[in-house]
């Protein structure tokens, strides 16, 4: 064998190594499952794919986790996972599930709307594979994730998507953006049918309020705030007064859904159902591009100097100082408005109420941390444990 | 965290430097972003970082980021599969000695033509490479014969080859700055097609428009090789019919037609070449040798991938966003015109996720139009394509046209004034993106 051959062989046995490490890795992530402890009102954990038979033995056969009062009254459902590189939404998830007491109503919770996105990472953002919440049993550990679903699960991407049913123009890796994909269509991709399954949950089981949770880089405009649909709009303005008012130091705002802009929760759930639909922000400064050195640490606290920076620049829609924004302070943001969305709605319809207790609001939870929240999946029932 | 940010950058501008000077463009890039990566680990324990973990390794991050761009990647070298079946197939030949035999006494005509031709292959695979190898010896055959003397034929060749990869509807530094900024790669093809197409024909017209009407058909003829036997237009329209039909099916019957994606649409309009082709094509080795020729830019957009991935991780993109994002806008459009060219010099296509990424977000922050503004940037990258350290293009034209004089002094300084004149037009769309943002339909 001549030097380059020998050259040439030693490359391509490195190459073997390092692909094999990375994708021990990579097939490790895709492989783990999130204990999921169920609470005291969870009377059923169903599959998406009863709602969108096709899903069965997909990625995005999620869990639709019902929490019941036997109380009749209306029914109200929380959406976590949308973007999977937004961590506050499956977090919020897992509180309400484990926590919540219903006390008139259903309330219905999904953890992982795109669990596909959370099998993999971003390519380029150089992400944590998973995050953390310190507990008094351990460690709980979630999937971070990509913004959007798995190539392994949904390709090839069109040359332009198309979407349904508007026919508007999307960028094509967006046909695997869940929140460019409602209503979403039973012959169309894994994402669209994901979708179309959850409209068929709203629609069969009459949903009265549809919650999706998000989390925005702070250079985005759209930014602390709740999006709503024009059937949403007066519960929206009503609980972002009062929580701006009453209980968060940085002002909530209220956002319009766009009519011209399709495939988005907050506009096509309230066009094609009955649900009032709405998308919450908080500030993430990790979703950056002129953040620092990326790692968990980041993610859970929230603090950069890069992004403090551009905010004396006056480049930021939220205000980033040495606190930064912290994962109690997302989280309790986000469980605080779903609580005061659900108390206007209760105002406003008086006869479908959704009375949620045992969960904690904004100043409580950035007090206590997130630790005390979760129970210890290794010490429940096997029967009262799901995966996501 | 600034004075680590700005460690890495000068580990990764030192370890570049110093690489290039024994190995190529994409390992040096590799060794740098291998450099850059292993000193993070150490240096920020705080991340947690291993070289091999099952949870959190800079081994993941390397190759994961060398993933970034395999779309990308398969677009083109199917695409590049497909022109270059056209060319072996003596379609391209054809359809260069038809408008010889049918417009050598209008000058203009000829020239118009000329630049289409020029335009597709480019357009098509997003690479001016592409461009010169599959049509740029048969054009260069006939501006020849035109009385075009080899400087201003190599240069012109090298300019329509430049607008050409900038033309749409596949333009490789937009759609990875776009995809970068989360900005959907849709509404491009008005801006992109207005800036190349004028800048294609204003720099065909100036370095190959003076001269005789009439060209001499024999001369013309005798130098450009003959189509095989039984080669017509429709065997030459086919494969370029048939890969339209897909393309507008899919966004026709959006809800009915399967999706394929790009590369397979490529790939079955190859199909239709060897086909239609009435000579037998020997599809494996020309499969073979387009990926061989390709290594190079290939190369390139996996290990760019491994290298933003390392400057994100470590905080090193941050830091250059940053430093993009607050520079006044004024002095951005009196250097972009100078900086994109340079840098896509040294980087190639890595220089569209690097700066292009930060300067979109600046420009929505300043609300201008993104999709203008960007396309004006993905015209200005194509221009370095013959600046070292790669001149990727340059040197393609040079090679190919075997043109004998000096690179700089004959060749470069020729083609100035079309650059010039792109650079131009280039910044107009960049401080009018807004008033042009109709363009963006």
């Amino acid at each position: 064998m001549d030097k380059t051959n020998k050259i040439k062989a030693g490359a391509l046995l490195v190459s073997i190594v390092l692909a094999a490490a990375g994708g021990a890795e990579f097939y490790a992530m895709r492989g783990y499952k999130e204990a999921m402890v169920l609470g005291p009102s969870v009377v059923e954990v169903r599959k998406l794919s009863q709602y969108e038979p096709s899903l069965a033995g997909t990625a995005n056969d999620a869990n639709i986790y019902i929490l019941d009062s036997s109380v009749p009254g209306g029914t109200v459902m929380i959406l976590g996972g949308t973007h999977p590189e937004e961590p506050v939404g499956p977090i919020a998830a897992h509180i309400l599930v484990e926590n919540a007491r219903l006390e008139a109503g259903r309330l219905v919770v999904v953890s992982r709307a795109n669990r596909s996105g959370s099998l993999y990472s971003r390519n380029g953002e150089a992400y944590p594979n998973y995050f953390h919440v310190e507990t008094e049993w351990g460690e709980k550990k979630w999937r971070l994730g990509d913004r959007a679903a798995s190539p392994l699960d949904s390709w090839p991407d069109p040359e332009v998507y198309v979407h349904y049913p508007s026919r508007q123009m999307l960028a094509y890796m967006d046909i695997r953006n869940l929140n460019r994909a409602w209503p979403g269509r039973p012959q169309g991709l894994l994402v669209e049918r994901t979708t179309h399954g959850l409209m068929e949950f709203i629609r069969r089981e009459k949903v009265d309020m549809l919650i999706d949770l998000h989390e925005a880089e702070l250079e985005y405009p759209v930014e602390n705030t709740i999006v709503a649909h024009e059937n949403g709009q007066e519960i929206a303005a009503m609980a972002s007064m009062m929580l701006t008012a009453q209980e968060f130091p940085v002002p909530i705002g209220v956002e319009f859904s766009p009519k011209a802009l399709h495939g988005l929760t907050h506009r096509e759930v309230g066009d094609h159902s009955d649900a009032r639909s709405l998308l919450f922000e908080v500030a993430e400064p990790m979703l950056d591009r002129i953040r620092g050195v990326t790692d968990e640490r980041l993610l859970m606290e929230g603090k950069d100097e890069f992004v403090m920076e551009a905010g004396k620049h006056k480049l930021l829609y939220a205000p980033m100082d040495e606190n930064g924004w912290p994962i109690e302070v997302r989280v309790g943001r986000h469980l605080s408005t779903i609580l005061q969305c659900i108390d206007v709605f209760n105002m406003m319809i008086p006869d479908r109420p959704v009375t949620v207790a045992g969960i904690p609001r904004y100043a409580e939870v950035v007090e206590k941390k997130l630790g005390y929240l979760f129970r210890d999946p290794s010490k429940a029932p096997a029967d009262k444990v799901a995966y996501d | 965290m600034f004075a680590h940010a700005y460690t890495i950058l000068a580990i990764v501008v030192v370890v570049f430097l110093i690489a290039k000077m024994r190995l190529s463009t994409e390992l040096s890039m590799l060794a740098s972003a291998a450099a850059a990566g292993l000193y993070h680990t150490f240096a920020w324990p705080a991340s947690g970082l291993g070289i091999f973990t099952l949870e959190n390794s800079l081994v993941r991050h390397i190759v994961e980021g060398m993933f970034t761009y395999f779309d990308v990647c398969l677009i083109f070298i199917s695409a590049t599969f497909f022109m270059t079946l056209v060319k072996e197939s003596g379609g391209v030949a054809f359809i260069v000695r038809r408008i010889v035999e049918g417009f050598r006494t209008r000058r203009a005509v000829c020239l118009l033509l000329l630049t289409l031709v020029m335009l597709i292959p480019g357009a098509l695979t997003g690479s001016g490479a592409t461009a010169v190898l599959t049509v740029g010896g048969l054009v260069g055959a006939v501006l020849s014969a035109m009385g075009v003397d080899d400087t201003r034929k190599t240069a012109a060749i090298f300019m329509t080859a430049a607008m050409s990869a900038a033309a749409p509807p596949i333009n490789l530094w937009a759609m990875m700055a776009a995809a970068g900024a989360n900005l959907p790669y849709v509404g491009f093809n008005g801006p992109l097609a207005v800036l190349s197409v004028s800048g294609a024909l204003f720099s065909m017209f100036w370095l190959a428009g003076r001269g005789e009407g009439i060209m001499d058909e024999n001369q013309a003829m005798k130098t450009l090789p003959s189509p095989p036997e039984g080669m017509n237009a429709f065997r030459v329209a086919a494969p370029f019919v048939f890969l339209a039909v897909l393309v507008l099916a899919g966004r026709i019957w959006p809800f009915d037609f399967p999706i394929i994606g790009l590369p397979m649409i490529f790939m079955l309009s190859s199909a239709v070449v060897l086909l239609c082709s009435p000579v037998r094509l020997k599809a494996w080795t020309v499969l073979t040798r387009t990926v061989h020729n390709l290594l190079p830019l290939v190369g390139i957009m996996i290990v760019v991938g491994a290298l933003i991935q390392i400057l994100a991780l470590s905080g090193a993109r941050g830091l250059i966003s940053l430093e993009v994002v607050i520079l006044p806008l004024s002095t951005l459009f009196a250097t972009l015109f100078i900086i994109l060219p340079i840098s896509e010099g040294i980087l190639q296509y890595a220089v569209a996720p690097l700066l292009g990424v930060p300067l979109i977000m600046l420009f929505n922050m300043k609300g201008m139009d993104a999709i203008v503004a960007l396309s004006a940037m993905a015209v200005l990258w194509p221009l370095g394509d013959c600046l070292p350290p790669t001149a990727v293009v340059g040197r393609a034209a040079v090679l190919e046209l075997g043109f004998k004089g000096r690179y700089f002094g004959d060749f470069v300084k020729v083609c100035l004034v079309p650059m010039l004149f792109v650079a131009f037009c280039c910044t107009l769309f960049l401080i009018y993106s807004k008033q042009l943002s109709f363009l963006a339909f």
